[in-house]
C-alpha cells in the first residue's frame, strides 16, 4: 500500500514539472516577445524596453529563467504578476476558495441530480424524455445556460442576486449552470451502467433471493454503475476548471477563471504557468481520488 | 478588456456642474433631471464592464478606470472643458518668460486620508516617486520627458524645471498618473503598485476593501472639502457608499440594472439602448470620448498604400455611414478627423469632404493602374491582387470592432475589388505583425484627453505607435510646436495645418466613429456626468440617490 502511494507521489511530480515544462515551451513559442506584451499598446521606447527588460531579468537565456523559475517554483515562490504586480501565490491564491466553493457545489450538484435521473428514470418514455433533455442540455453552450437562468431566476422573478462571492443564495445559479451537463453526461453514462448490471447473473441472483427491483438496482446495480462513471472523474475536473472561466465571467464571480482569462490575453506568464501547474496538481489529485475510489467500489481490487 | 493606456491622459472631475446641479444648462446628460434636489446620505451600486489592473492612480493605463481613480485621488489640476486647466489641489500656477518654470501655489487646507498633509514636499514626493527604478518607466519616459527637477519652494509653493518647454506638463499634472498619493503610503504600501486600501489620497472617497473579480467597495471621506470650482458642490461627498461591481457580460449588466440590483450600469450596447429609453423608470446618458477617433491608418511604407491615389480610394470605396448604421444601429458618431468631435483641436471643416463615392474610388485605382480584375472580382496589377491586411489584437477588440472590420471588407470588395483580409489573433501575434511591417492597415483608438498627446504618439516620425511609416519634417514641426505652444490658438492652428496633413493632403487616416461611454441609471440617481474632455464617466462625488 506504501509502495502504491510513494509511486503515485512521484508519478504526480513528474506530470507536474512535464506540465510546468510544457506551459513554458508553449509560451517560448509564442509569438510576441514578453517586453511587447508588457508594454501593451503604451509608449515603447528603447529606454521603456531596458527599464522592462531589466526589471524582470529578460535578458537572460531562456535555460536559465527555465531553471531560475523551476527553482523558485519548489521553494514555493511562483514569482510576481507582470500585470498585477503582486506575488502571484497571492493573485492565485485569493481566487482559489471562491472556485473551489464553485467548483465543489457544481459537482455535488450534477453528481446528485444524475444519480437521481438515473435511478428514477426507468420507464421507457420517462426515459427518453429525461435522456433527450440530458443531450439538449449537454450540447447547449454553458454560457447560454447561465444567461437564461440569470433572466428567468434573477432579472425576472428576483430568486437569487447576479454576482459575486456573497452567501449561498448567490452560489445557486452559478452551480446550477455549471452541473447541469455534469448532470447530463453522467446521467447518461449511469444509466448505461445500471441497464447492463442489471442484466448480470448477480442481478439475477438478487432477484432470485425475494430482493425488490429497487433494493437491486440501488444496493446491487448502481455500484457496478459507478465504476465508468468515477473514470470521468478527471473529464469532470477539466469540465468544472474550463466552465469556471465562462461561468465565473457571466456571473460576476471572483475566482480562477477571471484571472487565468485576463493572464492569457495579457500574456502575464508567471500568473498564466501558476495556473496551468495548479490545474495539473488538481488533476493529479483528482485522478489518485478515482483510484483510491475504485478500492471502495470493487472489493475485487483490493485483494489484488 | 480595452485598455487604453492614455500616455498623456489627463482630466478632471465630472461634467457634473453641467449636468447635476446646473438644471438645463447643458443637455449633455439628462440623467438625474428627475431626482429632484440632491440628498445625502444612501448607497449606491454600480456595474461596470472593465475591471483595474491597479488603484495605484501613477499605474493607471485603463481609460475606464478613470471614474474609480477620482474617488479616492486627486491632481493638482483639472480639465475646464474648453480646453483649459481649473486649480484643484493647487490654487493657481505661473509660467515663466521661457516657458520652462511652472510654479503652482498649492491649497493649505488638504489633508491626506491616512493624516499626512498635502504640501510642497508631497508633491515633489510623488514625482520623486517615478524615478524609482521600475516604478513606470512610461511615464518617466513620455510624460516627464522634459522635466529635469522638482523644487520645493516652501510648503505652499512648487516650482517643476524643465529641460525644454513642454505645455503637456499640465495635462499630465491633471491626469490619473499625475494624481497626488500620500508619501507616507508610497513608503509604507505592501503592495505600491497595485494599489488599494493601504494607498492613501486626498480624495472623496476611501477605498474600503477590494475583492478581485468581484467587486471594490468605496467609503465617504467625512473631512473632504476641497472640490475644484466646476463641481457640483461643495464639501463631502452625498453619497456614504459606492459599490463597483465587475460584470464583464453586457447583456448580465443590464439585467442587473433593469432587476434593480444596481442602479448605474456603464457600457450599455447599441443593441440593448432600445431597452432602456423604453423603461420610464431608467435613464440613458452618452459621453463621447475625446483623445483620437478609431480610425484606420494605412501603413504607407510599401504598396499598395504606398501611393496616395490607393489610400484616397480606399477612403472613397468606404461608405461610413451605411457601415457604422448597420453595425451600431444608428447609435455611433462619425468621425471626419483623427481628433475627436469633442477636442477643442477638431477641425469641422472636414466634414463631408471625402469618402463614400464608389465611382471616385474606381477612376483612382484606374489611375494607380490597379486595372484588371481576377476571377473573384477583385482588382490586379501585374497579376496581384489588391489586398491589404488588418490585423486586430483580440483582447483590444471592442465596441464590435471586428464586426466593423467585416462590414468595411465586404463594402469594399463590392464597391472597388479591394481585398481587406482581416485577422484577429492573440496580442503576441498582433505585435509581431506589426513590428515586422506584415499589415496594411492599423486600427486604433485612444482616449487621451488633450488630443495633442495621441496625434504624438502616431503621427510624429518617432512617435511609438506611428504606424503609417509616414515621415516628414513638416509634420514633425507641427506636432512638436502643438506640443510646446503654451497659447491655445496657436496649438489651435498648428493641429489644424495636421488635420490638413494627414486627412486632407495625404489620406494616411481613415477616421471611423468616435468612441463614446454609454452610462444608464436609475431614475432616482442624481449627478451623474462625464468627465469635461475625456468624456469617460466622472467620479461619484456628485453623485446622490433620492428616496
Amino acid at each position: 500500500m506504501t509502495r502504491v502511494i510513494a509511486r503515485r507521489i512521484v508519478s504526480g511530480v513528474v506530470v507536474l514539472w512535464a506540465a510546468a515544462t510544457a506551459a513554458y515551451l508553449a509560451l517560448l513559442a509564442a509569438p510576441g516577445d514578453i517586453v511587447d506584451s508588457l508594454i501593451g499598446d503604451g509608449a515603447d521606447t528603447p529606454q521603456i524596453r531596458a527599464q522592462i527588460i531589466a526589471e524582470w531579468h529578460l535578458d537572460r537565456p531562456a535555460v536559465v529563467q527555465y531553471l531560475d523559475y523551476l527553482w523558485r517554483a519548489v521553494q514555493g515562490d511562483l514569482g510576481r504578476s507582470y500585470l498585477l504586480q503582486r506575488p502571484v501565490g497571492e493573485v492565485i491564491g485569493d481566487q482559489i476558495p471562491p472556485t473551489l466553493k464553485l467548483a465543489v457545489a457544481a459537482a455535488v450538484f450534477g453528481v446528485v441530480l444524475a444519480l437521481i435521473l438515473a435511478v428514477t428514470t426507468r420507464h421507457r418514455w420517462v426515459r427518453r424524455a429525461s435522456s433527450t433533455v440530458e443531450l439538449i442540455i449537454v450540447s447547449t453552450p454553458p454560457f447560454l445556460i447561465g444567461i437564461v437562468l440569470l433572466s428567468v431566476f434573477s432579472f425576472r422573478f428576483g430568486l437569487f442576486p447576479v454576482s459575486g462571492d456573497r452567501g449561498w443564495a448567490a452560489l445557486v445559479l452559478p452551480a446550477v449552470t455549471l452541473g447541469l451537463p455534469i448532470a447530463g453526461v453522467l446521467a447518461q453514462v449511469l444509466r448505461d451502467g445500471l441497464d447492463r448490471a442489471l442484466d448480470e447473473p448477480f442481478a439475477v441472483t438478487a432477484r432470485a433471493r425475494g430482493l425488490r427491483e429497487r433494493a437491486v438496482l440501488v444496493r446491487h446495480a448502481l455500484r457496478h454503475a459507478l465504476i465508468p462513471a468515477v473514470t470521468l472523474l478527471g473529464w469532470l475536473t477539466g469540465v468544472l476548471l474550463g466552465g469556471a472561466v465562462i461561468i465565473e465571467q457571466v456571473f460576476g464571480r471572483p475566482g480562477l477563471g477571471q484571472v487565468t482569462l485576463q493572464a492569457v490575453g495579457n500574456g502575464d506568464m508567471p500568473v498564466v504557468l501558476a495556473v496551468v501547474v495548479s490545474a495539473a496538481a488538481a488533476f493529479v489529485v483528482i485522478n489518485t481520488a478515482a483510484d483510491l475510489a475504485y478500492l471502495i467500489i470493487d472489493p475485487r481490487l483490493r485483494r489484488s | 478588456m480595452s485598455r487604453t493606456r492614455s500616455a498623456v491622459a489627463a482630466t478632471a472631475l465630472a461634467l457634473v456642474v453641467l449636468t447635476a446641479c446646473s438644471s438645463g444648462r447643458s443637455g449633455k446628460t439628462e440623467a438625474g433631471a428627475e431626482a429632484g434636489r440632491p440628498v445625502s446620505g444612501g448607497s449606491l451600486t454600480w456595474a461596470v464592464e472593465t475591471e483595474p489592473i491597479t488603484f495605484n492612480p501613477h499605474q493607471y493605463a485603463q481609460a475606464k478606470a478613470r471614474l474609480l481613480v477620482w474617488n479616492t485621488f486627486e491632481a493638482l489640476l483639472t480639465h475646464d472643458g474648453q480646453g483649459g486647466y481649473l486649480p484643484w489641489l493647487s490654487t493657481g500656477h505661473e509660467v515663466s518668460a521661457d516657458g520652462k518654470t511652472y510654479t503652482f501655489k498649492l491649497r493649505t487646507d488638504v489633508t491626506f486620508t491616512d493624516g499626512t498633509r498635502f504640501d510642497a514636499e508631497a508633491v515633489k514626493a510623488n514625482i520623486d516617486q517615478f524615478r524609482v527604478d521600475g516604478y513606470n518607466p512610461t511615464v518617466l519616459a513620455v510624460q516627464l520627458r522634459n522635466l529635469d527637477q522638482v523644487e520645493v519652494v516652501d510648503p505652499a509653493t512648487v516650482a517643476f524645471h524643465l529641460k525644454q518647454p513642454d505645455v503637456l506638463l499640465l495635462d499630465f499634472l491633471s491626469s490619473p498618473q499625475g494624481a497626488q498619493v500620500s508619501p507616507k503610503s508610497l513608503k509604507e504600501a505592501k503592495n505600491l503598485k497595485a494599489g488599494g486600501p493601504e494607498l492613501a489620497g486626498t480624495g472623496p472617497f476611501l477605498l474600503d476593501h477590494y475583492t478581485a473579480g468581484q467587486e471594490v467597495v468605496f467609503t465617504r471621506n467625512p473631512a473632504y472639502d476641497w472640490a475644484p470650482a466646476n463641481a457640483g458642490h461643495s464639501g463631502a461627498a452625498y453619497l456614504d457608499r459606492i459599490t463597483y461591481r465587475f460584470l464583464k457580460e453586457s447583456s448580465v449588466r443590464v439585467g442587473a440594472l433593469t432587476s434593480g440590483q444596481v442602479q448605474i450600469v456603464e457600457g450599455v450596447p447599441a443593441t440593448d439602448e432600445g431597452l432602456i429609453t423604453a423603461n420610464p423608470q431608467l435613464s440613458l446618458s452618452r459621453g463621447l470620448n475625446s483623445g483620437s477617433a478609431y480610425s484606420y491608418y494605412f501603413n504607407t511604407t510599401h504598396a499598395p498604400f504606398d501611393d496616395l491615389k490607393v489610400r484616397q480610394a480606399f477612403r472613397e470605396a468606404v461608405d461610413v455611414d451605411a457601415v457604422l448604421t448597420g453595425v451600431y444601429r444608428g447609435s455611433a458618431t462619425r468621425a471626419w478627423s483623427v481628433i475627436g468631435p469633442t477636442s477643442p483641436f477638431y477641425d469641422k471643416s472636414l466634414e463631408k469632404t471625402y469618402g463614400g463615392d464608389a465611382a471616385k474610388a474606381n477612376r483612382l485605382l484606374d489611375e494607380a493602374g490597379w486595372t484588371t480584375r481576377d476571377a473573384d472580382g477583385f482588382r490586379t496589377k501585374d497579376g496581384k491582387r489588391l489586398t491589404v491586411r488588418l490585423v486586430q489584437s483580440a483582447p483590444f477588440v471592442r465596441d464590435r470592432r471586428d464586426v466593423l472590420a467585416q462590414a468595411v471588407q465586404a463594402q469594399v470588395k463590392q464597391s472597388a475589388g479591394i481585398d481587406l483580409n482581416v485577422a484577429v489573433v492573440d496580442q503576441g501575434t498582433a505585435t509581431q505583425a506589426l513590428a515586422d511591417g506584415q499589415y496594411e492597415v492599423f486600427d486604433n483608438s485612444r482616449a487621451d484627453t488633450d488630443a495633442g498627446a495621441a496625434l504624438n504618439l502616431l503621427l510624429h516620425s518617432a512617435g511609438a505607435i506611428n504606424r503609417t511609416g509616414f515621415q516628414d519634417p513638416v509634420l514633425d514641426r507641427l506636432l512638436e510646436g502643438g506640443q510646446a505652444g503654451a497659447d491655445q490658438a496657436q496649438r489651435l492652428t498648428a493641429y489644424r495645418q495636421v488635420q490638413k496633413l494627414t486627412i486632407t493632403d495625404q489620406a494616411l487616416i481613415l477616421p471611423l466613429y468616435a468612441p463614446a461611454d454609454q452610462v444608464a441609471a436609475d431614475t432616482r440617481v442624481g449627478g451623474l456626468g462625464f468627465e469635461p474632455t475625456a468624456g469617460v464617466p466622472g467620479s461619484a462625488y456628485d453623485l446622490w440617490l433620492s428616496r
